[in-house]
Order: structure tokens, then C-alpha cells, then sequence
């Protein structure tokens, strides 16, 4: 599974740096390295609704608060 | 006209405890290839040195700069500068360097300690002529310089550094030459070597300087274009146009932004490989395109380039954390700063809607104020500067 976080001016503003290292922690944790590639991206032109994260090629709106559910229901879940 | 361009930087310190330097260095540059540079230590210190060395510095750069003679330059300064009452004399020691075409310089010293020529990291002994005017004894030398000699110079007080603290008798010129050719390194800036060596005096004087401290450097080197590219343009159909125009450009290229960085990436027909590793906590990181030098992302980085390349010259010391530290910003204040003769900038005025945002720093007009004020700094550190915009 990919996940990806948007690392541009706007989500950037908005938690993008929180949202990585909370995911680091968790894919750790969870030791699922081998299973879940986290990346980076310059702007996926989603800058309204940042942090813009994608799963596969799913799109969702993540912030610093909420990206621990999002792990849950959307990756976790989804493995 | 050649590729090579010369580069000055000084520095100065004042004695411990004094408001003003009684050193003075003035730069005259009388083309992009042709400078006159004068440093003038004021006799004594405080405010009569300080107003001694700047008449002596700026009136013979003028002077110089217009074509006149030595023996005027000398004969106008007897005549102007006010005379001490303690001591009856009215001077300040100097030392002049003139450059012409990068190529060729013409040094003239009274009374400072003798200028320091490193070529190929060694101490170049040069020939002097002595002349007597007025009896004043001037030292003249006439020399044809070679891609990264530095010519440093320095007032009094770096040879009188550590007198009587941390060494008997200050330390001299063998020892300055010694710790100059242990240190500087062939791509230094003017600015580094001379703040190398000015902090240097500074721990001889444990910090509080017994007088007046002034390093100037004047090297030759090659020049060096850096291309930034900045934002996509404001009409989609000049995509083309602006990245075949930034990519024909000689020199480094750094791509800034995202959407900027992704265009750039379709042009090349490469893939944007972005990195998680915040090296900095408030840059973004990095990212890679095969083809460009470095990609990173815009504004935020760009506002944090013009911090640090406000306080280039200001701060004088030479470790700024930017010089070691890996992050997108650090790395194009180094391109920037450091590397660059020539900057091209390549700016792009499209408005992206979700900056425009009142609560995001980012939007339209912060980006173009940004270019605006980095371009004219960069301008003020003797870079030349083109702005194109899309």
C-alpha cells in the first residue's frame, strides 16, 4: 500500500510535517514497514482541503488531529 | 570582457569599548570589471580615527577612480584632513587596491601591515617599489593576478591581536600567512576569508579587541550563473516557453514549488521524487528531478532565503547555520549567496486560488514582494541580478 502525504506550500501551512511524523510513528509501531510506503508530494492540487493525503489513489483530508483515525479506518483497515 | 569577476568582502571590529571603528574600507566600483578598494586606519580610536579614516578612504577612492595621480591623492589628504591636537600630525595608514579587467592589480600601501597575496594556497611574494612623497613612504606594486588569488589586507589591529593576553608580541605576518594558508580553501568567498580571519583575531583578543580590527579580501574568481525558477506562469500556454528559456541557461538550476516543481518535471519527461526527511522543522523537504540541481518547495522556503540573505553581512560570522545545514533553504542561500555571480531569476505570476487564503502567508504578493527584495539584495552584494517574468 502507498500512502502519501502533500508536502507543498499549503499543506505545509496546515500540519503536513505532524501528519508524516505521526504516520512514521505509526507504521512503526504497528511494524507494518514492509507493507505501507509512505512518500512525500509536492501539491496534489487539493491545497483547500490539506493536508491532502492519498491511499493508493485515494484522496482524503487529513490533519494533525485527525490522522490517527485516519490510519485506522483507512489503512489499517484497508490492509 | 572574461569570465572572471572579483569578489570583496570585509569586516571590521571596534576596539573593546568604542562606538565607532576607526578603520574605514571603501569600494569604488568604477565598472563591473574595474574596482578600487581603499581600507584607512584612522590614527588613534573613537570618533577622530573614525572621521580620519573615512575622509582618507573616500578621498582617495574618488580620486583614484578618476584617474589622479598618487602624489595628488596623497597631497589632497595632507591638505584636508584635520590635524590631531595631541599628536600634530592628521593621517590615517592605508592600503589601495585596484583592480582592472580581473586581471591586473595595482596595490598601493602606506603603513598598514603589508598586504598578504595567496595564490594556489601559498603566500605569493610579490615585488614592491618604494616611493617618498612627502615623506611618506609609499610601497607600490604592480602584479597580474590568476583565477582564485586572494589579496588580504588588514589594518593594525590584526597584527596586534593577543598582545600581551594570549601571546607576548600579538602575532605577525609569518603567523597570519601560516594560519591563511592552513585555512582558506579555493572556493571561500571574499566574506569567509576575511571573517575566518577577523574572528580569529578576535579569540586572540579574548574577545575584547585592544583596537580597531579591519579585514578586507579582494579574490579572483570565476563567474558563476545560478537559474531559479519561481511559480508557474500566468498563462498555461507559456509553460513551454519559460522552462526551454530556463533550461537553455548556462550554470545551476534550481526549480522552487511544487506546482513550479511538477511543470519542470513533465517538461524534463521526469519523474519529482519528493523526500520525507525534515531537515529543517519549517522547510519543507527536498525533492529530486533528474536534470535539475535542486527542486524544493516555494514560498515558505523562499521567505526563509531572503532571511538569511538579510543578515549575510550583517552577522559576521562566518558559521551561519545555513552554511552547513542540508535543507532546501540552506541550500539555495549557499547556491544563492555564495556560489552565484549571476543570478537569473525565472518567475512565474500565475495566482494559485488556495493561496489567497487571509490566513495562509503566502499569498500572490507575498511571493512577488519576496523576489522583488531578494533580487535587490542580492544586487547589493555586487551580484548581477535578471529578473524575467512569465
Amino acid at each position: 500500500m502507498k500512502v502519501t502525504v502533500c508536502i507543498g506550500s499549503s499543506c505545509h501551512l496546515k500540519g503536513s510535517r505532524a501528519v508524516v511524523e505521526r504516520l512514521q510513528q505509526l507504521v512503526a509501531e504497528h511494524d507494518l514497514k514492509d507493507r505501507v510506503e509512505l512518500s512525500g508530494k509536492f501539491c496534489m492540487g487539493n491545497c483547500r482541503n490539506g493536508v491532502s493525503v492519498t491511499v493508493d489513489d485515494e484522496l482524503f483530508s487529513v490533519s494533525p488531529e485527525t490522522v490517527d483515525d485516519f490510519f485506522k479506518q483507512n489503512v489499517l483497515a484497508k490492509l | 570582457m572574461n569570465d572572471l569577476c572579483t569578489d570583496i568582502g570585509f569586516v571590521s571590529v571596534n576596539k573593546f569599548g568604542e562606538q565607532l571603528c576607526g578603520d574605514h574600507v571603501e569600494v569604488i566600483d568604477q565598472s563591473d570589471d574595474n574596482h578600487v578598494v581603499v581600507l584607512a586606519d584612522g590614527l588613534g580610536s573613537g570618533v577622530k580615527a573614525s572621521i580620519l579614516s573615512t575622509l582618507t578612504s573616500t578621498i582617495i577612492s574618488t580620486m583614484v577612480a578618476n584617474g589622479m595621480s598618487l602624489e595628488s591623492c596623497v597631497d589632497t589628504i595632507a591638505a584636508t584632513l584635520p590635524i590631531c591636537e595631541v599628536r600634530k600630525v592628521a593621517y590615517s595608514t592605508f592600503t589601495i587596491v585596484r583592480t582592472i579587467d580581473n586581471r591586473e592589480a595595482e596595490i598601493i600601501q602606506y603603513d598598514n601591515p603589508k598586504l598578504i597575496l595567496l595564490r594556489d594556497g601559498k603566500s605569493f611574494d610579490y615585488p614592491q617599489t618604494e616611493t617618498k612623497i612627502d615623506g611618506k613612504t609609499i610601497f607600490k606594486t604592480k602584479i597580474d593576478l590568476h583565477e582564485n588569488d586572494f589579496l588580504v589586507f588588514t589594518s593594525d589591529g590584526a597584527i596586534w591581536a593577543g598582545v600581551g593576553t594570549t601571546m607576548n608580541f600579538g602575532w605577525q605576518r609569518e603567523e597570519i600567512v601560516e594560519f591563511l594558508e592552513k585555512m582558506v580553501r579555493p572556493d571561500f568567498t571574499a566574506k569567509t576569508v576575511s571573517s575566518l580571519l577577523l574572528d580569529e583575531c578576535c579569540r586572540l583578543y579574548g574577545g575584547k579587541p585592544g583596537d580597531d580590527t579591519t579585514v578586507c579580501t579582494v579574490k579572483i574568481r570565476r563567474r558563476r550563473s545560478v537559474n531559479l525558477l519561481f511559480g508557474p506562469p500566468r498563462d498555461p500556454k507559456d509553460v513551454n516557453k519559460m522552462m526551454s528559456l530556463f533550461f537553455a541557461k548556462e550554470g545551476k538550476h534550481i526549480v522552487s514549488g511544487g506546482t513550479t516543481s511538477t511543470l519542470a518535471g513533465e517538461y524534463l519527461g521526469k519523474p519529482v521524487e519528493t523526500q520525507l526527511d525534515y531537515l529543517d522543522p519549517d522547510i519543507p523537504p527536498i525533492a529530486k528531478i533528474e536534470g535539475v540541481d535542486l527542486v524544493t518547495e516555494g514560498v515558505i522556503t523562499m521567505s526563509r532565503v531572503l532571511e538569511y540573505a538579510n543578515s549575510y553581512g550583517e552577522t559576521d560570522s562566518v558559521y551561519a547555520d545555513w552554511n552547513v545545514k542540508e535543507d532546501g533553504a540552506s541550500r539555495i542561500a549557499r547556491l544563492l549567496l555564495e556560489e552565484a555571480t549571476d543570478v537569473n531569476f525565472f518567475v512565474g505570476t500565475a495566482i494559485n486560488p488556495a493561496h489567497q487564503n487571509p490566513d495562509l502567508p503566502i499569498n500572490f504578493n507575498i511571493k512577488m514582494h519576496l523576489v522583488e527584495e531578494l533580487s535587490e539584495r542580492l544586487k547589493s552584494l555586487g551580484k548581477r541580478v535578471k529578473v524575467s517574468y512569465f
